[in-house]
């Protein structure tokens, strides 16, 4: 019978080099994608990336009331970066195919970035299941706050806010000037707005014209939305050329050259922050979240002096009112963490407690209608606004939003239809060619 | 025997020439392992990229996924892009900046602060240099509120001259290019005036007391010996400034953001525009072999001219 010889005992620099190389692989794969077994129970810590600290905090304090509604037990390591970057590494991760966050916070400018292509559908857990699994829950959400994660039906981030469009206004200077605090149409508005500005050199809302072109093109949405126009519509085609648009572009461009509206280079800088102060602007048309940015960061010593108040319908028709701002919290799909990470989001950023937490703590408003009728809220009064309850507003506004549908092509119509805007308030072009110009250029480069 | 002989000869000499060679072969490769770390990392994160830049520059990607070849498409595309062709015209207007305003600019001030008996010589060519190492961000944050056409420090200022003053520095197409400009001529002139500082320092004295003894002028002594003197300086210069011109991001972006209505838009923020903000990194790939082509040809072609490198 053959035996075969012994193996020769390896010669000690082959152990070594082999013991390296085992060693290599363990920390290679130790550094690598992880186990993409789901886990269904038990421990986990989620990766949160987040461009602001605000949602890290809410999060944070959320988890005793996520180990109390899901199997889990969580902890969470946050991690922020401008809201631009976070696409931009997200993407880099997901190639490295390593380090990839479980719950990454979409601001709603940087979101369409995730419509390119199939991004979205490879990297994001799709919602729709886990919310109509909730009763009652889909019929709740405010469609209006959905519809800008939406693609193809799906539903790939859950929104922080319902920044409803009001109009802040100084009391103390409206008063003074004899200027009604709420007009009923946009059209009265201006006649009250020319007037107040020949008499006192004062301007009741401002446009942006800086640098940033999706503020500038904000400025012009907010109205545009609340008319019954829109950038997109829900398959992301580019339904901007429209009487409408025409009309809002009219009444601004109207506005700029009687005064009322004033341009300014940015919504929170130092110019705003010096025409607030002067009182030259005594008006902004703005967003909800903008009272904590805008106002209470750039004139806090104004605290008391303004109010909120509906903003002016357009007599042509169209909404109360428009939103503007948000951020959309989606989850990794395929990950070891994706269920854990879906059932903490919706169990702090969706149930009752969570929205009116969320608004007692970052000031953004609830995402879930039902909520709007918690008598707590109600009853919030709010000291910058004087004591002013504005859930008054709230609720008078929430019953017509109109949605916004984004499109992967928003930054190309946001860097056209910037400059057709400027060209349209300082008279190069008028209103409608400039709507039609972006409209023609935006086509021109889309789909390059 | 012959034979024998010379075999058994060749065989020493083999025998003892063996080490020898293996010796001098692995003497011969130590040079080459020395400098094998550069061209190691020079491979992996110079000619890798480029290379791939240029597979990707053939394709579409979005930055996730598998990218799609499209041949040349990404390049018939960028020849009836408008945007593109307008972020071609600005960098040249940048380049022209640079080269006809910026290089000029700096040597007058190297030759001012080198004049004799200027005082406080260091404390000058530190002011000039100081732009130069702040922070763009900081440099963006107080031009943006110098150039504000409302509450800017320059329209006050004209305002206050001039009793009028509201230029749109960041908002008009023309002066926004004007403003961008200006900020260059603020950032770079005191770091080429280094330059031509030095240039200037070498200069022999002797050839200055020449020509003030022939009774030359200040302006005839500057053509004459102080510009023949600065013409590998110079040329170093205006290729160096034309490659950082052409390539501009910084102003652009932070002060005005390629805007208004692309006015102030670069090729290279149309690259970081179409990759990190429309995730078209196919077409972002080939407007940066463009962009590459260009500064490249047209470098060497300063190099020829200059005579950059060649020795008279």
């Amino acid at each position: 019978m053959f035996t075969p010889p012994p193996p020769p005992s390896p010669p000690r620099r082959a152990l070594l080099r082999g013991a390296l190389g085992l060693g290599s692989a363990a920390a290679l794969a130790a550094c690598g994608r992880g186990s993409t077994t789901a886990r269904t129970s038990g421990a986990v810590t989620l990766s949160l990336w987040t461009h602001d600290q605000g949602y890290q905090d809410f999060f944070t304090r959320g988890i005793p009331d996520a180990n109390r509604l899901t199997d889990f037990t969580y902890k969470l390591t946050a991690t922020r970066a401008g809201a631009p970057d976070l696409v931009t590494k997200l993407l880099a991760q997901a190639v490295a195919e390593r380090g990839v966050p479980d719950m990454t916070g979409f601001e709603i400018n940087a979101f369409p970035r995730m419509l390119r292509g199939d991004i979205a559908e490879r990297l994001l857990y799709d919602l729709t299941d886990d919310v109509a699994a909730v009763p009652g829950l889909k019929e709740d959400l405010l469609p209006a706050r959905t519809a800008p994660y939406s693609k193809d039906g799906k539903l790939y981030a859950l929104d922080s806010d319902t920044p409803l469009v009001v109009h802040y206004y100084r009391k103390d200077l409206f008063a003074r000037y004899g200027l009604p605090p709420a007009t009923d149409t946009w059209q009265e508005f201006a006649r009250v707005g020319e007037r107040a500005h020949r008499r006192h050199g004062v301007a009741l809302n401002v446009v942006v014209t800086g640098p940033d072109v999706s503020q500038v093109v904000q400025s012009f949405q907010m109205l545009l939305n609340q008319r019954g126009g829109a950038l997109f519509d829900q398959d992301q085609q580019l339904v901007l050329d429209s009487p409408e648009a025409v009309e809002v572009l009219e009444f601004i461009c109207g506005g700029l050259r009687a005064g009322f509206i004033t341009d300014i280079s940015d919504y929170f800088g130092g110019p705003m922050q010096a025409a607030l102060q002067q009182n030259k602007v005594i008006g902004v048309l703005m967003a909800t979240w903008y009272k904590v940015y805008g106002l209470a960061a750039n004139v806090p010593d104004q605290q008391g002096k303004w109010r909120m108040a509906a903003p002016p319908r357009f007599s042509g028709g169209g909404h109360a009112t428009s939103t503007t701002g948000g951020t959309g919290f989606g989850v990794t799909r395929d990950k070891a963490n994706t269920k854990a990470a879906a059932d903490f989001l919706l169990s702090t950023w969706l149930t009752h407690e969570g929205q009116i937490r969320r608004f007692r703590e970052t000031g953004y408003l609830p995402t879930r209608a039902s909520v709007y009728k918690d008598p707590a809220l109600l009853r919030t009064e709010d000291k910058f606004f004087g004591g002013q309850r504005p859930f008054d507003v709230y609720t008078e506004l929430l019953d017509d939003v109109p949605p916004i549908y984004m499109s992967p092509d928003q930054s190309i119509l946001n860097d056209v239809l910037s400059g057709c805007l400027l060209s349209a308030y300082r008279g190069d072009l008028s209103p409608r060619a400039a709507i039609r110009k972006a409209a023609d250029d935006f086509r021109d480069q889309a789909g390059r | 025997m012959t034979s024998t002989l010379t075999t058994g000869d060749t065989s020493a000499a083999g025998a003892t020439a063996g080490p020898a060679a293996a010796k001098q072969r692995r003497s011969t490769l130590h040079p080459y392992l020395f400098i094998a770390p550069f061209y190691l990392l020079y491979v992996l994160f110079m000619l890798v990229p480029i290379g791939v830049a240029l597979w990707l520059s053939l394709c579409e990607w979005v930055g996730l996924g598998t990218p799609h070849w499209v041949g040349l498409r990404n390049y018939s595309h960028l020849l009836t892009d408008s945007s593109f062709h307008r972020a071609l015209g600005n960098t040249g207007i940048y380049v022209l900046v640079s080269v006809l305003v910026i290089v000029p600019a700096a040597l007058f001030i190297a030759q001012a602060i080198n004049s004799r008996g200027l005082r406080a010589r260091d404390l000058w060519r530190t002011a000039y240099f100081v732009p130069m190492v702040v922070s763009p961000i900081i440099v963006a944050l107080i031009f943006g509120l110098i150039f504000d056409r409302q509450f800017g420090l320059f329209n006050s200022l004209l305002r206050a001259l001039f009793g009028t003053g509201s230029v749109d520095w960041l908002g008009d197409p023309t002066m926004s290019k004007v403003a961008i400009s200006l900020v260059m001529v603020w950032r770079w002139t005191g770091y080429l005036t280094i330059f031509f500082l030095a240039g200037l320092q070498n200069v022999p004295r002797e050839l200055y007391e020449a020509a003030a003894l022939d009774g030359a002028s200040r302006f005839r002594t500057f053509r004459a010996v102080t510009l023949p003197a600065l013409k590998p300086v110079t040329a170093f210069v205006v290729v160096t400034s034309f490659i950082c011109a052409a390539q501009v991001f910084e102003e652009p972006y932070l002060l005005t953001n390629g805007g208004p209505a692309e006015a102030t838009l670069s090729v290279a923020m149309f690259i970081f525009r179409a990759a990190f903000e429309r995730q078209q990194f196919g077409y972002a790939a080939a407007a940066g072999v463009v962009l590459f082509v260009v500064v490249f040809t047209l470098s060497q072609l300063f190099n020829r001219l200059l005579g950059i490198g060649r020795i008279k």
